[in-house]
């Protein structure tokens, strides 16, 4: 019995220290999974890899541009935000949308891949009413919806990202790791080039208009609240040229697009109690 | 509920695990006296508790098997898919829908094995943010069978081959304190419940 004892505690206690065959990437494994990698190799960026990129856009971001201190406020843009994300072409992302206010008067709003949309104290004070807001954000959110954050990061760099994971020299050298740092580096350049220095292709701007006049619709809001909010920084336009003059220009012809997208027809219900709400803010 | 921080993945402290008492008190006399008053040669304490020992362990391999083979979860994020590898860089077998039930199969720290619809694979614990978060050796399966990935800075290779992760943005925050990943988490912290987002719907005469 003594010796059936023994046997027995012989054979579990190996494997309650961790059978290498049954782990996940076991040695067996090593040769299968650089096939996998090979295959994974065309792959776009996955949505986790989207989220940390679009963390570390906004870290960036953040370091300019303090947050504003006022609860009420970003609990209301959340608010706002949530309600036309959740009708969006993309209602979650990884880790969800989250809206903030930055503060600064500069009018400006920015998409960060994975879902964190920033807005601006003075983008959030130039919108008349609610419906106007939640145009800015579904515009925003649309951006994300489509990846064009992600989108702008090079090709070549990207390919080279894959290269990097998928090359059977990462299983032997190090300094592949700090490469693959280097090219998020990079990434997050091209991502912040994109959404606060140079702006979208107009093909990706049009995109987005469209699908905010969309989800605008579809939420309940004004669908020509994106149309009246354009007209308002076409007018201010003559004295800015920066800031979001730039990376979302409001020529006449966006406008007309966006009018014709909405067509015409009354205001949704209930427009004057949001708008007492948003008036509430004193912004 | 108090959590531990695990990369971006708040893990919440085990408490469905079910513990096992398996090993009945042993009694301390040795001896047994028959009813004629004769003393009957002892059955030794050693081969009882093995025996005992025995059944137990068989008990728990059994036990430990049934239970996930039965386990069920419910997907309630968006845009999950189903990974032939515990590896967000493997191509993905199928996409699984918000609503779908997948059986568990075994669990590797944030990882399932999980049947889908007849296709076996894996998924993520982001599918199921009310999973029970993984043990340190991902739960009685993993201490069999042996623990969750190894994932450290120092894994080099493990860090190429997953492409951009928490490791990668790790390493760039390192490079970059300049950068200001305090008030992103703040942003992140920021959470609107359900309730409260529905109230603010309602109120606004939107559409739920």
């Amino acid at each position: 019995m003594k010796r059936a004892l023994a046997f027995l505690l012989l054979a579990a206690l190996p494997c309650a220290g961790g059978c290498a065959g049954m782990d996940v990437v076991s040695a067996a494994s090593v040769a299968a999974k650089g096939v996998s990698k090979a295959v994974a190799a065309s792959r776009p960026i996955s949505d986790s890899e989207e989220y940390y990129v679009g963390r570390s856009v906004a870290a960036r971001i953040l370091a300019t541009y303090p947050l504003v201190q006022d609860s009420r406020l970003t609990l209301y843009v959340n608010e706002v935000g949530l309600a036309v994300a959740r009708k969006s072409a993309r209602p979650e992302t990884f880790h969800g949308y989250r809206f903030a206010v930055l503060d600064t008067p500069e009018p400006n709003a920015f998409a960060c891949p994975g879902g964190i949309i920033l807005i601006t104290r003075g983008l959030v004070a130039t919108c008349d009413n609610e419906d106007q807001l939640a145009a800015v954000l579904a515009h925003e959110v649309a951006h994300v919806a489509n990846k064009d954050g992600v989108n702008s990061i090079s090709k070549a760099r990207w390919t080279e990202v894959l290269t990097a994971m998928g090359t059977e020299a990462a299983r032997q050298y190090a300094g592949v790791a700090g490469n693959l740092v280097t090219l998020f580096e990079g990434s997050i350049d091209d991502v912040f080039k994109t959404i606060v220095v140079n702006g979208y292709s107009r093909s990706a701007e049009e995109a987005a208009d469209r699908d905010a006049v969309a989800t605008l619709t579809k939420a309940g809001y004004d669908p020509q609240a994106l149309a009246q909010l354009l007209s308002k920084m076409m007018a201010k336009e003559k004295g800015g040229t920066g800031g979001i003059f730039k990376t979302h220009p409001p020529t006449s012809e966006r406008l007309a697009k966006v009018k014709a997208e909405a067509g015409a027809g009354p205001p949704p219900k209930d427009e004057a109690v949001r708008s007492q709400r948003f008036q509430s803010l004193k912004i | 509920m108090a959590g531990q921080i695990r990369g971006k993945f708040v893990i919440l402290p085990n408490i469905t695990q079910p513990t096992f008492s398996f090993l009945p008190r042993v009694p301390i006399h040795n001896e047994i006296l028959t009813k004629g008053g004769d003393v009957r040669p002892p059955v030794s304490f050693s081969k009882r508790a093995g025996w005992l020992l025995a059944v137990g362990l068989a008990l728990v391999l059994i036990g430990a098997g049934a239970a996930w083979g039965q386990q069920t979860l419910k997907v309630t994020q968006a845009n999950q898919s189903l990974y032939p590898e515990a590896d967000f860089a493997s191509t993905p077998l199928a996409s699984v829908p918000v609503g779908a039930t997948v059986r568990v199969l075994r669990q590797a720290g944030d990882w399932y094995q999980v049947d889908y619809a007849g296709t076996t694979g894996w998924m993520h614990r982001q599918a199921f943010p009310s999973a029970q978060a993984p043990s340190r050796f991902g739960g009685l399966p993993g201490l069999l069978f042996g623990g969750p990935v190894k994932e450290t800075t120092s894994d080099e290779v493990a860090l190429a081959g997953k492409g951009f992760t928490p490791e990668v943005e790790a390493s760039y925050r390192q490079k970059h304190p300049e950068l200001n990943f305090a008030q992103v988490d703040k942003v992140e912290a920021f959470r609107v419940n359900d309730a409260q987002l529905q109230a603010f719907i309602k109120e606004g005469g939107l559409k739920p």
